[in-house]
């Protein structure tokens, strides 16, 4: 059976918790805290220069090519990483452990949806598509929607009338569709268009960043569908989302434990990439990402490296030190 | 085991070791080269490396010399005649060399020229940018005692259009036409066709001939009487030019400084990006290094302080970079808003900090080497938060704690806030707009920064969609005509701030059109003194050229006409190859 | 057996011609920057540019938009963007028409740059992209297989100690180096006069069929080693958490108890039931390389397909994207079709269920 538990050593979990903990308070305070720079301002008489602890002003981690202070863009980085790259990190793996799970479990086959259900959903999609008829349309597939649901348990032909939604079919087209454009060329050409604000930026990122936990979490819960104590529940008589949620998709999202953090590295190097690129986001938002992108311009500045990469080690190592706490507590 | 990871580390450092000292036969030259040519088709010219290609194939009527800096006769025997008919129309009489002649032996006459230009503007053919950019030479007349002679007629009478009219390849006629079915055509007749309107069969044959020898990439099918043919071609990978080993031009005694085709083999090499090209060229993999960043520049010159290997230039160009104001936009309708805000940009730091001190400043559109036209009694621009101030009072902006405000007649009152536009790849425009935030962050003024992809950037420049826009110009060294830039009648095609009044209108048509250099003159000190007063741009600094080589290339011309550099006149230093063959 | 195979293949290709058609579509339907990119901009004060008027100028525009086809409806339906609920057949006069024919008779389309048929270029671009994402695909698997052994047969504490320990530390720091910082420092390493200077610092200008293959090797070896640093923390860590978790197992203990060492149970037991969750990812090798491809060609200066595509995609020659598109959906398609097919050979009970 199961090992006896064994207590995780303390000096590294608490070392990590404290760690991600000094970034979230960074992040959040950065605007208070007393840094001897503005963020974005730069200092056109000091550009790429090294760490000078002698002169005045003093640039404490140095500047970057663009003249502005180190040290406040990598405190403010803390703040886009609070906000924008760990959500997008966690919600990608959220989404895609529920998409990945879903299509695994039910397949093609599992999940029935009733008559009412079906008409609903092309009630939504004429009414998205403006095809002819448009809002009309839509009002009269939505009654009908509604009278077959009341009529569904009165009349048993109506009753019968269910049909599976092909979930994993669904799911390999999503996930194609995402896949097959590479990142970069689906990032250029989005870049082309209208700024992107937080929000919308987080969105994109979790739409771009969910098809790796998903497709993890599906070629385990293949697996795990399969395993006796699942077929246990299933012989206990627990409904089919109660099997799913509480006894098969937390062993199906075992691979996520490692994935969370390579996750948040790949949107960090996907950022940085871009500023290589050119693209991105105005200069006056700070990312570790495009700092490490400066890189290019200045090969030579190794504290844009220690500075930037350092950051982003310790939390990718904080949060690989968390997720193996979690998992095998 | 080990014996044969020792042994594959040898013979690694081995074939390394020869293959780093391993240098070109010094007939060769090596240039680097950031992007594919795409199209070596003379009717397309998408880009300038390919301009650079089509120079070392074809020969023009006129080249630039980069020697003297103005432009000389090449095909053709001498500059041409120039005569004025009546108000609108300009003659340019040409006579070609008795020399020229193609691979073939056959001369160059003046129905190739003819044929050339109707190739140019043949509709059908993928020539839209070259029809467009020709179409002011509305007829071409051949002298029918003499068939090296010939005039050409150019639509309106700006003084620029005598060597403008000169600078296409001339094509052979017999390539693609020997049949000589386009004689009967006349050229005005082909200029006014469109791509929708009905063509006989001697054009669509032409097309389609056109079509099935595709010069775009094999142009020896539509083969120039340049010095050089094209030997390979990878795409995005290099190109290799060889010297015909007869060619027209070696016969001419003395030999024009243009018709000069040195290097045995010049090689372009197609690298992405700057820090492999710099390590290549200190590896000597390549000879040649353009267009470096101030950056990439001052790193070669520290690595290299040791060896003196290589030999550094920089010289002003024609480049300027800009700021611009939307001046449709009511915040800044007005020029002392619009003064105000220039006076928060900093040249001087922003020329140090992103082209290390090299450029030159200039108080307007006028390169400062051209001391005849450039108004010294001007003030350049610098960096004044206290003026700015002054003057944005002065205009009628009220700091109130939410921000600066005017009251406007049967408005709502006015905020100033403003949307800075740049293009997303540049970094030093994104320095510039990080300068200026802050400077009027530190006034109070909300900035917000946009930067945007290049095609996107000029659409949302035609729309209106921006305050302030950054960019670099290109300028011309050869002529003095704004119209382009603010000219009522090319908004929004170009003239991107919108500005129009009519003195500046007046003034420009006038510039255009002046060939008296005295009138000229002051015509342009004026333009100048409104042009700073109006602000409608703001012209910060113009950029230098900067050019790496392999010590020992000699005769490069770097200079700060389009590439930078003059290839073909290329020779390497005897002590040098001496030195390398070592 | 068959039967499902061939669906599989037969979902794939449909999948990648709807991803390509979809991409069709949003690229001419969106605000199209051909004409200005081919056209260059005309508000400097050239030479060149002086000439043009404006009357000028919009006929060429006009001109180049009848010549690229952008005149044509671009679907079969379109919406009129007037009444909205009102949609217009156009038949066959259609740009997808056109495009949708070629692609049947196997033409990829011209590129709006040079008016070349794109499969040739596209051909050649992967003469220098197979060899690169190759031979990184081949050395990252067994790579992360040696590696993934080696994490896992430490003593079993729940954190790698010595050496172990910073081996993992090692790849977690490659993890967050991006792939063009690896690159430039491979290059500063080794084709640096200041350092080693060994080997070549791009693609030396010479027919790949041309140079010997000892030349051809050295320029290979900085590209591949890049592409390898890049990705082989991507697949080592997973797997050394899975065998991690293998070796808990009580099978594990069994074979233990048996007397079977770590190092066979690791290799003959744990390793296969490890692998096979991560057989998906491991398929996704090849086309996660071709994306991440496009840094390492632009910095050691390979014409290669991911250069190909994301130069195309700035250019806003579109005929070049869709291709590249058609292309990298077909492999990636394929490789996760292959994934499924081999997962469900390897695990008798995932081919019982389906």
């Amino acid at each position: 059976m199961s090992k006896p538990r064994r207590v995780p050593s303390s000096g590294l979990t608490i070392l990590a918790i404290s760690w991600l903990l000094i970034i979230a308070v960074i992040g959040l305070l950065a605007p208070w805290l007393p840094l001897p720079f503005a963020p974005g301002v730069p200092d056109l008489l000091h550009v790429a220069e090294p760490p000078n602890w002698q002169a005045v002003p003093r640039h404490w981690l140095g500047t970057d090519p663009m003249g502005r202070d180190v040290l406040t863009e990598v405190v403010y980085s803390a703040q886009q990483v609070v906000i924008l790259s760990l959500p997008a990190a966690l919600l990608s793996a959220l989404v895609g452990a529920l998409a990945g799970g879903s299509a695994g479990f039910w397949g093609n086959r599992g999940w029935r949806l009733p008559l009412g259900a079906w008409l609903l959903g092309l009630a939504l999609l004429w009414w998205l598509a403006a095809l002819p008829g448009g809002t009309r349309m839509a009002g009269l597939l939505c009654a009908m929607a509604l009278l077959a649901w009341w009529a569904a348990p009165r009349w048993p032909w109506v009753g019968r009338a269910n049909w599976p939604l092909p979930l994993d079919s669904l799911f390999q087209a999503a996930l194609t569709l995402l896949g097959a454009v590479p990142r970069l060329v689906l990032i250029i050409t989005l870049a082309a268009g209208p700024p992107l604000s937080t929000a919308q930026l987080l969105l994109l990122l979790v739409a771009v960043a969910w098809p790796e936990p998903a497709r993890q979490v599906r070629a385990h819960m293949l697996q795990v569908r399969e395993l006796p104590f699942v077929e246990a529940a299933w012989a206990a008589g627990l409904p089919a989302s109660r099997v799913w949620l509480r006894h098969a998709l937390p062993h199906a999202c075992r691979p996520l434990q490692t994935l969370v953090p390579l996750n948040l590295a790949g949107l960090i190097g996907l950022e940085s990439t871009l500023a290589f690129l050119g693209v991105g986001r105005p200069p006056d938002v700070s990312s570790w990402g495009r700092l490490l992108g400066m890189l290019h311009q200045e090969p030579g500045a190794w504290w844009l490296l220690a500075s930037a990469g350092s950051g982003l080690l310790l939390t990718l190592l904080a949060l690989q030190r968390l997720a193996r706490v979690a998992t095998t507590a | 085991m080990k014996l044969f990871w020792v042994s594959l580390l040898l013979a690694i450092s081995s074939s390394a070791c020869s293959l780093s000292t391993k240098q070109q036969q010094h007939t060769g030259i090596r240039i680097r080269w950031v992007r594919d040519p795409e199209n070596l088709s003379p009717l397309v010219q998408p880009n300038q490396n390919a301009l650079d290609a089509l120079s070392l194939l074809h020969c023009s009527l006129l080249q630039v010399n980069f020697l003297t800096g103005t432009y000389s006769p090449a095909l053709a025997d001498s500059l041409p005649t120039v005569h004025l008919v009546g108000d609108s129309l300009t003659e340019l009489r040409y006579e070609l060399r008795r020399a020229a002649a193609w691979d073939n032996g056959r001369p160059v006459l003046a129905s190739d020229v003819a044929f050339s230009l109707k190739l140019y503007q043949c509709p059908g053919l993928p020539n839209e940018k070259v029809r467009a950019q020709l179409s002011f030479i509305r007829d071409i007349r051949l002298d029918a005692t003499n068939p090296r002679r010939f005039t050409l007629v150019c639509q309106g009478q700006a003084p620029e259009y005598s060597y403008e009219a000169g600078d296409f390849p001339i094509l052979p006629e017999a390539a693609l036409d020997a049949a000589h079915t386009l004689r009967s055509c006349s050229l005005a007749k082909l200029a006014k066709l469109s791509v929708l309107s009905p063509r006989d069969s001697a054009l669509r044959m032409l097309v389609y001939r056109y079509q099935h020898a595709d010069p775009s990439h094999h142009p020896e099918r539509l083969p120039g009487c340049g010095a050089y043919r094209l030997e390979t071609w990878e795409i995005d990978h290099f190109l290799t030019f060889k010297r015909k080993p007869h060619w027209w031009a070696d016969t001419l005694r003395p030999t024009p400084f243009m018709l000069q085709a040195r290097p045995r083999k010049i090689q372009f090499l197609i690298i992405p990006d700057e820090v492999t090209a710099t390590l290549a060229l200190r590896r000597h993999e390549l000879d040649v290094l353009p267009q470096l960043s101030a950056r990439g520049f001052q790193r070669l010159q520290a690595d290299d302080a040791q060896r003196h290997e290589l030999a550094f230039y920089s010289t002003p160009s024609y480049e300027l970079v800009i700021a611009g104001f939307n001046t449709r936009q009511p915040i800044l309708r007005d020029s002392l808003t619009r003064q105000a805000l220039a006076r928060l940009f900093d040249p001087a730091q922003l020329q140090q900090a992103t082209q290390l001190g090299q450029g030159l400043r200039t108080v307007g559109l006028v390169h400062p080497r051209d001391r005849q036209y450039y108004n010294d009694s001007l003030q350049l621009l610098s960096y004044a938060p206290k003026q700015a101030l002054a003057l944005l009072q002065q205009a009628g902006w009220q700091q109130l704690p939410t921000g600066w405000v005017r009251a406007a007649a049967q408005r709502p009152a006015q905020q100033l806030k403003l949307m800075v536009r740049y293009r997303a790849d540049d970094a030093s425009f994104a320095t510039i707009a990080l300068q200026f935030k802050a400077a009027a962050g530190k006034l109070g003024i909300p900035v917000e920064l946009v930067p945007t992809e290049s095609s996107s950037l000029t659409n949302a420049l035609r729309e209106g969609n921006f305050d302030i826009y950054v960019r670099k110009l290109s300028g011309n060294p050869f002529a003095f005509n704004f119209t382009t830039l603010l000219h009522s009648r090319t908004i929004p095609e170009s003239n991107f701030p919108k500005f129009s009044t009519r003195t500046t209108d007046q003034l420009m048509d006038a510039i255009a059109a002046t060939g008296n250099t005295a009138h000229k003159r002051q015509l342009l000190r004026r333009f100048q003194l409104l042009i700073q007063q109006q602000a409608p741009l703001v012209p910060l600094f113009f950029l230098p050229y900067r050019l790496t080589t392999t010590q020992g290339i000699q005769h490069l011309y770097p200079s700060g006409f389009k590439p930078g550099y003059y290839p073909a006149a290329a020779t390497w230093a005897p002590t040098a190859s001496t030195k390398a063959a070592r | 057996m068959r039967r499902w195979l061939l669906l599989q293949i037969g979902r794939a290709g449909l999948a990648a011609w709807a991803i390509a058609s979809l991409v069709f579509i949003l690229s001419r339907v969106l605000a199209t920057g051909a004409e200005d990119v081919i056209l260059g901009e005309n508000s400097d004060l050239q030479a060149r540019t002086l000439t043009v008027s404006p009357a000028s100028q919009l006929l060429a525009r006009q001109a180049l938009r009848q010549r690229l086809g952008f005149t044509e409806p671009v679907f079969y339906v379109t919406r009129s963007s007037r009444d909205s609920a009102s949609w217009h057949w156009h038949g066959t006069h259609n740009q997808y028409h056109h495009w949708l024919a070629g692609l049947l008779h196997g033409q990829l389309g011209w590129s709006y740059r040079d008016g070349q048929p794109i499969g040739p270029r596209l051909r050649a671009a992967l003469g220098y992209t197979l060899p690169l994402t190759g031979l990184a695909a081949v050395i990252t698997a067994l790579g992360a297989v040696a590696l993934g052994l080696v994490l896992a047969s430490g003593p079993q504490a729940e954190t790698p100690t010595g050496w172990r320990a910073g081996l993992q530390l090692l790849l977690t720091t490659l993890q967050g180096i991006p792939v063009f910082a690896l690159a430039l420092g491979l290059l500063f390493i080794f084709a640096n006069p200041n350092a080693l200077n060994l080997l070549p610092a791009y693609a030396l200008g010479d027919n790949p069929a041309n140079l010997e293959p000892g030349a051809y090797a050295l320029q290979l070896i900085m590209p591949v080693l890049t592409l390898v640093l890049a990705i082989l923390p991507e697949f080592t860590l997973p797997l050394a958490t899975a065998l991690h978790h293998e070796l808990r197992t009580g099978y594990a203990t069994t074979a233990r108890a048996k007397g079977l060492s770590t190092s066979a149970l690791l290799s003959k037991h744990a390793l296969p039931n490890a692998l096979l969750p991560l057989l998906t990812s491991f398929a996704g090798l090849l086309p996660t390389l071709l994306a991440g491809a496009v840094l390492v060609e632009t910095v050691f200066a390979l014409p290669g397909v991911g250069r190909l595509l994301a130069e195309a995609a700035a250019a806003h020659d579109y005929p070049v994207v869709v291709a590249g598109v058609l292309f990298t959906a077909i492999v990636r398609l394929l490789c996760l079709a292959l994934a499924d097919i081999l997962y469900a050979l390897a695990d008798p009970r995932i081919r019982l269920a389906s």
